[in-house]
Order: structure tokens, then C-alpha cells, then sequence
């Protein structure tokens, strides 16, 4: 984007958040509640203290990780839908692993459960990237259906053959060894030494999508498969790796959740993470640096939002009213802004013909 | 196994997928794929609960699924047809909108979360019928009696829509809109607007697979209570190629598929492992529709 359509872009943005905060305010007042005291309730509770800055930011980085993942694939014309699947699986492959690895030097351990982790979710999602490409098998609706189908079948290992023998938990695998877990870095918050994963890894899907000859080539794949095809590209090879370190990206946050917070596969690893993401890919257009902005300010309303339902009893599924909204706004920019463009040349004509008549 | 038991389950979970599909259906004659039909199912699954709980009568329920389902259709079509954004996006926004709105609706007028259990008793459900001279006839009588009266709309509405779709002038002019734009046009027709009639037509008839949800069996709402059955029913459609007859098949093996998942739990297979059956029944099954027409592409090239 240059110049003036990415200046278009960026008031457009702003008008549409400002919008969909001004709406999210008139609901919350609605059902009863002071939309001033909400907001700034949710200010507090992003930004308050410190362990509440590094659950924003922890939030920030797997809304970060899931909206670039979303992103490469669909610089190749593929809309991977599927994160959640590829993150409950990637979770459960690391799980595993980790727990299985008990005893063997972190330096070794680590690496092989994400290994584990990108090999789980990279092969989920190479299915229905395979399908795409080779058969013309629609990726929406196979990777959708693909993630109830995961997320039940980790359910099912996580109360059945690998359920823990630990006391107190419920549905959950054996702990991976305490050597693997990242350490947190600030007290009681939710951020961990996974962050520093989660940088190196957008740093790489930036270079990759905006600085290397298969970025440029993937994004005329997305483009326009045929004239790729023609100019020599192996488009199908460069769409289905798309989908593959889409899904290893997946995979990775699934196992940052375990490795970070909850020490072993549970079943409730994730609450629908990789569609919050995908909501802010969809919202940046894919634009890998906007989609690192975005989530910090996604996070900030996330976990922001909890402190508003615990203090005001506003309920946090506000947050998520108000980030669909962003994106049905965002969505029509062109058309309101066609609409826009065309009523108001009607006036223009309308007053015209007013003066000469 | 119990075969006659699998078989009336089969009826019963297939007919919220015929519902939707239906509604599929129609925005695919007019050349728009709605995966939006999963958040309007679970809007139209939440309105009628607060429907039959707010006027007393399951008949208020359903009007208010079809009241709300109404009006996403409209706000489907304003923004696909009218704002010309796009539909994947505008349908995965609808679906992420349905899950947040009806959780947050369901804390705000009731107080609870999770699941809706109606303060003061049940809410009414719809009624269930049954034919009195089936009750004598062994099998039949088991299989089509005693289920509720939307299992019944729905297998009349299958036909109403292939009559409507291929029969009617109606029809003629809701496939041209998908399929030559230009020449509906070019006979005085709006292709716009048929998209819209689609759109809220589809809106409706999710809306009332919603409503079976919700007030056909269980006389409940919970969060998420869809479980990706819409997306099920736009592969049905898929599959049985927007021909109401043929998705109506397609929605019974899926239907089929879960019923045997649950006689299978019976015989001590863990439940969360046979949910997995319908969704991956579903996959293999639009697998199946590219490669069947791809080999009869094949065999007219080599004709």
C-alpha cells in the first residue's frame, strides 16, 4: 500500500474502531451500564499493573503468532481457518513429547517439542492445503470441520489413553518436565519467555511474506494462480507450504500455552485464540507489521475486558460484539465509501442544475 | 446394535443440516456461498429459547427465530450485495458476531452463562406429532412417528424448494441471477434483487435449524450449541450440488454418521471420540464429490 490508498486505509481503520467503540459504549448503556466507567475500567485492567501489562502482552503475542499465521497463508490464496485444530494438536504433539522426554537436558528437550509442536500443526493443515491445491476441495469449510474434528480427538487422548494418573486434574496429560517450562517474566502474569519465541517467529514471517523472492512469488499465487503458473512459479508447491508454516505457527502457540501456563495438554488449552487472530489478520489485510499493532490493541480490550466484567458485571463477550464489528466495517470500506462518493455526486449534479435552472 | 433406534436418530439430527443447508442452498443458486449459516443458526437457536420464554408459547419462539433470522439475512445481503464486501469474510465476522452476541445477551437478560436454564420450569418446546394409524405398522410407525414438527417442515420444505428452484418462473429467475446476471437483466429483472429474496430466505431457514436446536429437544440455549453443524450443512451442500433432493440425502448421512457415533458410545466407545465421525464423515465426503466429478469430466474428454 502506498501513499494516499494507504492513507484512505488508515482513516477508514480509524473511523471504523471509533465507530464500533462508540456502538460497544451505546450496548453497554443499553443493558444498563455506564459506558465511561466501562471503558476506562478496561483501561485499567490492560494497563493497571504491571502483571496486568504482561497479560496484555502476553495476549498480544498469540493474537500476533495466530494473525500472521492466518496472514501467510492467505498471502498464497489460501483462507486457513483451521488454526484452532493445528493448535490443540500442536499443544497435545509437545505435550507429549515433553512428557515423555522427562530427565533429558533442556538444550535438547526444548527444541524437540517444538519441533513436535510445528510437525503437529504443520501436517494438520497440510490435508486440506493438499486438497485445495490438488483438488479444488474448498479450504473454509474442510479446515472448519477439521478443528472440531481435532479438538475432540485431543479431548478424547487427554480423558482416555493419556490421561494423567496425577491427583486434581481432571482431563489433562501427564506434566512435561518442569526444566522445559519458560520461565515467566513478571510475576503471576501470563508472560513468559515465549515472547522472545514469538518475536523471532514475526520477524521471520515479515521477512518471509515481504522481503523474499517466495513471498513475492506466494503473493501472486494468491493473486492470480494462473498468471503465476504461466510465469514459471510453482504455485502449488509455494500455496501448500503457506498452509504448512501457517499450521506450524499453530502448533507453536498451542505449545507456548502448555510450556508457558498450564505445564500439560488440558483440554481447554485454547478459547477459540486462533479465531481472535484471524479476526485481526482479516482486519489489517494480511499486512504482517499492522498485524503486530493490532493485536497489542485487540489484547489490550481482551484482557482489559475481564477486569470490566469482574468490577462492572459488564460481560467480556462485549469485546468480541465490538471486534466484529471493526471487521463488518472494514469489510464494506469500499462499498460505504463508493456509496458515499456517488450520493454525494448526485448532490453535486442536484445543486448544479439547481443554480443553472 | 439397535438399527430402527439409529435410524430415528438419524431423522432428528439430520434435520437442523437440512434446515441450513436449505438456506444454503438458495444463496448458492444466486452465486453466493453463506458460511455465515452456523452464527445464524445460533442467533435463531438463542431467539427462540428467549422467544418461548418471554411470550409463554413455542410458537412465539419460532417467530422470533424467524423474525431475527429475517434480519440477518438482510444485514447478509446489505453487506455481500449491497456494500459488495466480501463473503468469506463478511460470513466468518457474522460467526464470531453470533458467538459473542448471544453470550453476551444471555449474561445481560438472564444473569446466567454457559447454559440457559429458564428461572420457573421449562420453556415450551416444540410439540411432537405422531400419525395414530402408523402407530400399528411395526418399523414405519417407530421410524416417522413422535418427532417434533420441525423434522416434518423440514421434509416438506425440501420439496417446496426443489418445486420452487426448478419449477417455478420464481426459481428460473433466482438461477439466472447466479448463474447470467446479465440476461435476467437484460428481461427487465433485478439479479440484486433475487440476491436479496436468497438472502433472507437463507436467513430464515437457518434460523429455524437454530430453533429445532434449541427448542426441539432440549428446551435450552448454550454457548456455542451449533458445533460447526452449519459449516456441516454448506458441505451437504457442496456435496448434493445445491439440489435440495440431493441435499437432503447428503444431510441423512451425516445425520446417520453422528446417530451411529451415538449407538457406538452405548457399546462403551468414548463419546468425544465418535464426535469426531460427522465431521470427518464430512470431509472424506466433499473429498468424494471432486474426485466423482472429476472422473466424469474425464470420461466425456475421452468420449
Amino acid at each position: 500500500m502506498k501513499g494516499r490508498k494507504l492513507a484512505e486505509y488508515l482513516i477508514a481503520l480509524s473511523v471504523s474502531v471509533v465507530l464500533a467503540l462508540v456502538l460497544g459504549g451505546v450496548i453497554m448503556a443499553l443493558s444498563g451500564h455506564d459506558p465511561i466507567e466501562g471503558y476506562s475500567l478496561m483501561i485499567q485492567g490492560a494497563f493497571g499493573k504491571p502483571r496486568l501489562v504482561g497479560d496484555t502482552f502476553a495476549k498480544a503475542g498469540t493474537l500476533c503468532l495466530t494473525g500472521l499465521a492466518t496472514a501467510v497463508a492467505a498471502q498464497a490464496g489460501i483462507f486457513n481457518v483451521g488454526g484452532e485444530g493445528q493448535l490443540y494438536l500442536g499443544a497435545m504433539a509437545s505435550a507429549i513429547v515433553g512428557a515423555k522426554l522427562t530427565g533429558v537436558s533442556p538444550i535438547i528437550g526444548v527444541p524437540l517439542c517444538l519441533l513436535a509442536a510445528m510437525l503437529a500443526g504443520g501436517l494438520y493443515a497440510f490435508v486440506p492445503g493438499v486438497l485445495k491445491v490438488k483438488l479444488k476441495v474448498d479450504e473454509v469449510v474442510t479446515t472448519i470441520l477439521l478443528n472440531s474434528a481435532a479438538i475432540y480427538f485431543c479431548s478424547y487422548l487427554a480423558n482416555g489413553p493419556l490421561k494423567t494418573m496425577d491427583r486434581g486434574v481432571n482431563a489433562g496429560t501427564d506434566k512435561v518436565d518442569p526444566a522445559f517450562m519458560f520461565d515467566k517474566l513478571i510475576r503471576s502474569s501470563s508472560l513468559t519467555q515465549s515472547i522472545f519465541l514469538t518475536a523471532i517467529i514475526a520477524l521471520f514471517v515479515w521477512y518471509l511474506m515481504r522481503k523474499t523472492t517466495a513471498g513475492f512469488d506466494m503473493k501472486l499465487t494468491g493473486q492470480n494462480g494462473r498468471f503465476a503458473r504461466y510465469s514459471g512459479i510453482k504455485s502449488d508447491r509455494l500455496a501448500i507450504l503457506s498452509m504448512v508454516i501457517s499450521g506450524a505457527i499453530c502448533g507453536l502457540v498451542g505449545m507456548f500455552e502448555i510450556f508457558g501456563l498450564h505445564k500439560r495438554f488440558i483440554t481447554t488449552v485454547s478459547q477459540e485464540f486462533y479465531y481472535d487472530g484471524m479476526l485481526v489478520a482479516m482486519i489489517m489485510r494480511y499486512n504482517p507489521i499492522g498485524i503486530v499493532m493490532m493485536s497489542i490493541f485487540f489484547a489490550a480490550m481482551k484482557i482489559g475486558g475481564l477486569t470490566m466484567e469482574s468490577s462492572a458485571g459488564i460481560p467480556s463477550s462485549l469485546i468480541i460484539i465490538i471486534q466484529s464489528i471493526i471487521i463488518f466495517f472494514m469489510a464494506a470500506e469500499n462499498g460505504i465509501l463508493q456509496a458515499f462518493r456517488s450520493w454525494r455526486a448526485k448532490k453535486k449534479v442536484a445543486l448544479t442544475l439547481r443554480k443553472e435552472g | 446394535m439397535d438399527v430402527i433406534f439409529i435410524l430415528q436418530n438419524t431423522l432428528r439430527t439430520a434435520t437442523p443440516v437440512i434446515l441450513a443447508a436449505l438456506g444454503c442452498l438458495m444463496t448458492n443458486h444466486v452465486g453466493m456461498m453463506n458460511i455465515g449459516v452456523d452464527g445464524m443458526m445460533l442467533i435463531g437457536a438463542f431467539s427462540a429459547v428467549m422467544g418461548s420464554w418471554v411470550g409463554g408459547s413455542w410458537l412465539m419462539g419460532l417467530a422470533f427465530a424467524l423474525g431475527f433470522g429475517l434480519l440477518l439475512g438482510l444485514l447478509y445481503g446489505v453487506f455481500v450485495i449491497k456494500l459488495r464486501s466480501d463473503e468469506f469474510i463478511i460470513g466468518v465476522a457474522l460467526n464470531i458476531f453470533a458467538g459473542g452476541v448471544t453470550t453476551f445477551l444471555l449474561r445481560a437478560i438472564t444473569g446466567q452463562s454457559g447454559t440457559f436454564h429458564a428461572p420457573g420450569g421449562d420453556v415450551s418446546t416444540i410439540p411432537q406429532l405422531s400419525a395414530p394409524f402408523l402407530d400399528n405398522v411395526p418399523v414405519l410407525g417407530q421410524l416417522l412417528n413422535n418427532h417434533t414438527l420441525l423434522v416434518y417442515v423440514s421434509w416438506v420444505l425440501v420439496i417446496l424448494c426443489w418445486v420452487l428452484i426448478y419449477r417455478t418462473p420464481f426459481g428460473f429467475a433466482l438461477r439466472a441471477a447466479g448463474e447470467h446476471p446479465k440476461s435476467l437483466r437484460s428481461v427487465g429483472k433485478s439479479p440484486e434483487g433475487m440476491q436479496f429474496i436468497a438472502s433472507l430466505m437463507c436467513g430464515m431457514l437457518a434460523a429455524l435449524a437454530g430453533a429445532h436446536l434449541s427448542l426441539g429437544y432440549l428446551s435450552t440455549f448454550s454457548e456455542n450449541m451449533t458445533n460447526s453443524r452449519g459449516f456441516i450443512a454448506v458441505a451437504c451442500v457442496i456435496f448434493g450440488r445445491s439440489n435440495p433432493p440431493m441435499v437432503f440425502l447428503a444431510a441423512l448421512l451425516f445425520g446417520f454418521i453422528d446417530a451411529l457415533g451415538m449407538q457406538l458410545q452405548d457399546y462403551g466407545i468414548s463419546s468425544a471420540l465418535t464426535s469426531i465421525f460427522p465431521y470427518v464423515g464430512t470431509v472424506l465426503m466433499m473429498i468424494l464429490v471432486v474426485l466423482r466429478s472429476r472422473a466424469k469430466s474425464r470420461r466425456k474428454a475421452s468420449a
